[in-house]
């Protein structure tokens, strides 16, 4: 980073309340453990208030695309519409099935929730403000995003429902079908950067626009496009939402759950949403970085500026396209989206070993 | 083709089995007898000049001393309307399915036997439907039933 | 290898479901994701309006006719007029079949406005809903305007209608179609190129036109079959003869087909709208008839083409002032009783575009 260093950088703040935290004289165990403990906390409510506030937009767009208002009576154009809406689903009746399996019923959601926000311990959301930069960070992601399915899978089969297992089965079908592309469409960027660690994949971004991965790489907008789709289906929103497609199973997997166990599902949906979101800004739109070189923003604006476009562009299909259905749905990811992103990948490493590009 | 030229080719082809009645307003009405319902049908149906392939309603009728099985039918090909109805006595109110010749029949007999309990001979699946599964105060269509706790307003 | 034991299951659909339209049951014999056999259940909407119609005079039975068919309620009120004229001999006035004609046509259209936006939400696009919605909130507008209620109007009557249009009623109607028409383009653009809506549609929910026959399934789903029969031209009543229309047909009879017929008939209900607005003439609304009037004894089934298909009441009058036997007929019966016997061996998500675009309301089916 050789431009002018924005105002309003947090790392700076990161570090004095480290060492603030060092000048007490713990232990280094035990330094670590309350690091990491307040840094947990702190991406819990950051996160909570994100997934919040996403509910909110998803409203209001929905809204505005559909020629009405959405929420305007709680505030300013109902800015707190979906706090109302979370204590309410705090103090609903938790319905129980009689027929439930107990255990599996009870974890799908605790599950649902926690592994939603395990994936943001490798990703950075600014300069220097990462959780942990591990050196398997895009592979630890992929890892821990799979276990949303599992958690899926054991909403549908715990609620002992035909609509709910139909949910679980699909959920798990979708989550295998899809991780393939994804996965195979990161993997030319690693390729290119030659490490998993997402702070160096943001780093070898730096600079003008045109070092955006998705610009920089052979093939990139191609990488970027089917990761888009595959990572939609990842976060199970509409065109590809069928586990719980509402007109064909009612609400397929969580249609058992109310109260806090339904808004756990439904909060983990959309903090899914932002992390693919988020993924994709860091591997193809440069990260923290602005377009040009040295920014006149901080890099932490820079990011969330660029991920709320994709989930924008994620909410704009939702609310335009019809659901596919669960044939053609696989269909398309074995037949289209898998030969094209290895095709890509393959391509990718011949081009990187040659040494053909720029 | 004319409501004329259908007369003259139901009289040419049916004559003995059909008579016209004059209680038909708009279409004409023919009345059956209950032995010759099936062939009257199926002639109606097969034979070309009438082809009534098109069938559009059924349902019973209670008229405090008989029933009637009133059947609608048009033809599709013809683009012509014709309605005919069956007598039924009242200790005996059993009448032939025509579902073999116009598939659609069914869910109306189901109904007609369901509703007025005329028995249906023949009928493939003869269950309630618009009523419940255990559904056993009688026939609710018939004149001479009344829901319980209907009190009839005196005619003004 | 054995394999993996597998085994049918029965899923019940409904009542309670987003996509049945009501409270139909179906009870869906399943191989995994396949429907193997469909067996509807109805009833649960069963209100015993025939019972209740033969305990009223002819004039209290319109209220009970709009019950009947709620979306298009204005057809219910004309078909069961129509019975009931027919009976009696009642000759109604010229400017009260026009302003019948519009209303008709315009009920129509906001029934098809309401199937656009239902089958989009069913395949999963929740936007077009609002769509529909938006322009047939204009249309019930003017009919609140004319008669003072938005959904059951009770407004066309045996001898005409009650209320004569306000001034301002043409005008505005004019306008409001005008703008449906523009927005045509919209819903047009929305839907019909969009690959994901012709992957779930078409070629889904092949409907033979031969077994569309046998079932006396009717209306735009018959036509969608190929099938050029419309009861407006090949039965006329009224003064539709008068009109310069034409009936649509789509060739394929899957659930596209289905889909594109509607739009189509909403652009020739316009035309017609708009020749019945420009030869609207002046004059009486209503035949001087008794309220209590005794039709004399006959019997008689008229039929009218609503936005389901054929529409049909059987009116047996013994010559006095209450039918004796009241039967209404609705094209939903019909379709629902089709359903189980092409709608089998495709996806539940099929199964429901299927379900959707036979346009089925349940109050027609179990009445």
């Amino acid at each position: 980073m050789n431009g002018i260093i924005a105002f309003g950088e947090l790392h700076g703040v990161f570090a004095w309340l480290y060492d603030l935290l060092v000048s007490t004289g713990l232990p280094q165990p035990w330094l670590d453990i309350v690091r990491y403990t307040a840094l947990g906390a702190m991406m819990f409510g950051v996160l909570s208030l994100i997934a919040l506030f996403l509910v909110w937009w998803e409203r209001k767009i929905a809204g505005h695309i559909q020629q009405r208002f959405g929420p305007m009576r709680n505030g300013w154009h109902g800015w707190y519409q979906t706090i109302v809406d979370a204590v309410k689903l705090l103090q609903k009746e938790d319905i129980l099935v009689v027929a439930r399996d107990k255990m599996v019923f009870f974890w799908a959601p605790v599950l649902c929730f926690l592994v939603a926000f395990l994936a943001y311990v490798t990703i950075p959301f600014g300069e220097g403000l990462i959780v942990a930069d591990l050196n398997v960070g895009i592979l630890y992601i992929m890892a821990v995003t799979t276990f949303t399915a599992i958690s899926l899978l054991m909403a549908g089969w715990g609620s002992n429902n035909k609509y709910a297992l139909l949910g679980g089965m699909r959920s798990a079908a979708q989550a295998v079908s899809y991780e393939v592309p994804m996965v195979a469409s990161i993997l030319v960027i690693v390729v290119f950067v030659g490490s998993l660690s997402m702070v160096d994949i943001v780093n070898a971004q730096s600079g003008f626009l045109y070092n955006w991965f998705i610009f920089k790489v052979p093939f990139g907008p191609i990488a970027f496009v089917t990761y888009i789709i595959a990572a939609t289906a990842e976060a199970n929103r509409t065109p590809f939402d069928i586990p719980e497609a509402e007109q064909e199973l009612v609400a397929g997997y969580n249609v058992e759950y109310s109260g806090m166990k339904f808004a756990m599902f439904f909060l983990a949906e959309f903090i899914n949403g932002f992390t693919v979101s988020a993924i994709a800004v860091t591997l193809f739109l440069g990260g923290w970085h602005g377009p040009l070189n040295g920014s006149f923003l901080p890099s932490w604006v820079w990011f969330f500026l660029k991920t709320f476009g994709i989930v924008f562009l994620l909410m704009m299909f939702r609310w335009t396209y019809p659901r596919l259905r669960v044939d053609q749905l696989m269909g398309f990811a074995w037949k289209f989206l898998v030969p094209v992103t290895f095709a890509n990948l393959i391509l990718g490493a011949i081009i990187k070993y040659a040494g053909w590009y720029w | 083709m004319t409501k004329e030229q259908l007369q003259t080719a139901i009289t040419e082809k049916l004559g003995d089995k059909m008579t016209l009645l004059d209680t038909g307003r708009h279409d004409l009405m023919y009345e059956v007898k209950r032995e010759n319902l099936l062939e009257v049908c199926k002639t109606l149906k097969e034979d070309e000049s009438l082809a009534f392939d098109y069938y559009l309603n059924s349902h019973g009728v209670d008229t405090k001393e008989k029933f009637e099985a009133v059947y609608n039918l048009a033809s599709t090909i013809h683009k012509i309307r014709i309605d005919f109805k069956v007598i039924l006595p009242y200790d005996s109110a059993e009448i032939e399915s025509v579902q073999e010749i116009w598939p659609g029949a069914n869910w109306f007999e189901r109904e007609m036997w369901e509703l007025y309990g005329i028995n249906i001979l023949n009928h493939d699946n003869l269950t309630r439907f618009l009523l419940a599964d255990d559904w056993d105060k009688g026939f609710p269509m018939r004149k001479d039933w009344d829901a319980p706790g209907f009190i009839r307003m005196p005619e003004l | 290898m054995g394999g993996l034991k597998t085994e049918e299951f029965i899923v019940n659909m409904g009542p309670q479901h987003p996509s049945t339209h009501g409270v139909c049951r179906l009870m869906l014999t399943m191989d995994g994701e396949i429907v193997k056999k469909i067996e509807p259940v109805i009833g649960y909407l069963h209100r015993a309006l025939e019972k209740i119609c033969e305990n009223r005079t002819y004039a209290m039975c319109i209220p009970i006719s709009d019950r009947f068919e709620y979306v298009t309620a204005m057809s219910c009120n004309q078909v069961f007029s129509m019975a009931a004229e027919r009976l009696a001999g009642i000759e109604i006035p010229e400017r009260a079949e026009y302003i019948r004609i519009i209303m008709l046509e315009l009920n129509r259209i906001a029934s098809h406005l309401i199937f656009y936006g239902v089958t989009a939400m069913d395949i999963g696009a929740l936007t077009p809903f609002l769509y529909g919605f938006r322009e047939r909130e204009a249309i019930i507008d003017l009919f609140e305007m004319t008669c003072g209620q938005r959904l059951t109007y009770n407004y066309i009557r045996p001898g005409g209608v009650s209320k004569d249009l306000p001034k301002e009623f043409v005008p505005q109607c004019r306008s409001t179609i005008a703008m449906i028409k523009e927005k045509l383009n919209d819903y047009e653009g929305l839907l019909n190129e969009n690959p994901i809506w012709l992957a779930r549609t078409k070629g889904v929910g092949y409907l033979d036109p031969k077994l569309a026959i046998a079932y006396g399934v009717s209306g735009p789903v018959l036509r969608a079959s190929g099938i050029d029969y419309d009861i407006r031209r090949d039965d006329p009543y009224s003064i539709y003869d008068r009109f310069d229309w034409k009936v649509c047909t789509r060739p394929n009879g899957d659930t596209y087909d289905r889909y594109l017929i509607r739009l189509d008939e909403i652009k020739q209900s316009i035309k017609i709208i708009e020749q019945a607005l420009d030869g609207l003439p002046e004059g009486n609304i209503k035949a001087k008839i008794s309220p209590n009037f005794k039709p004399p004894a006959g019997e008689n089934y008229a039929r009218v083409e609503n936005s389901r298909g054929e529409l049909g009441t059987y009116i047996q009058s013994i010559g006095e002032k209450k039918p004796l036997r009241v039967k209404m007929r609705g094209g939903s019966f019909c379709q629902l009783q089709a359903l189980p016997h092409f709608g089998t061996e495709c996806f539940i998500a099929d199964l429901v575009a299927i379900f959707a675009s036979l346009d089925i309301i349940l109050p027609e089916v179990d009445r």
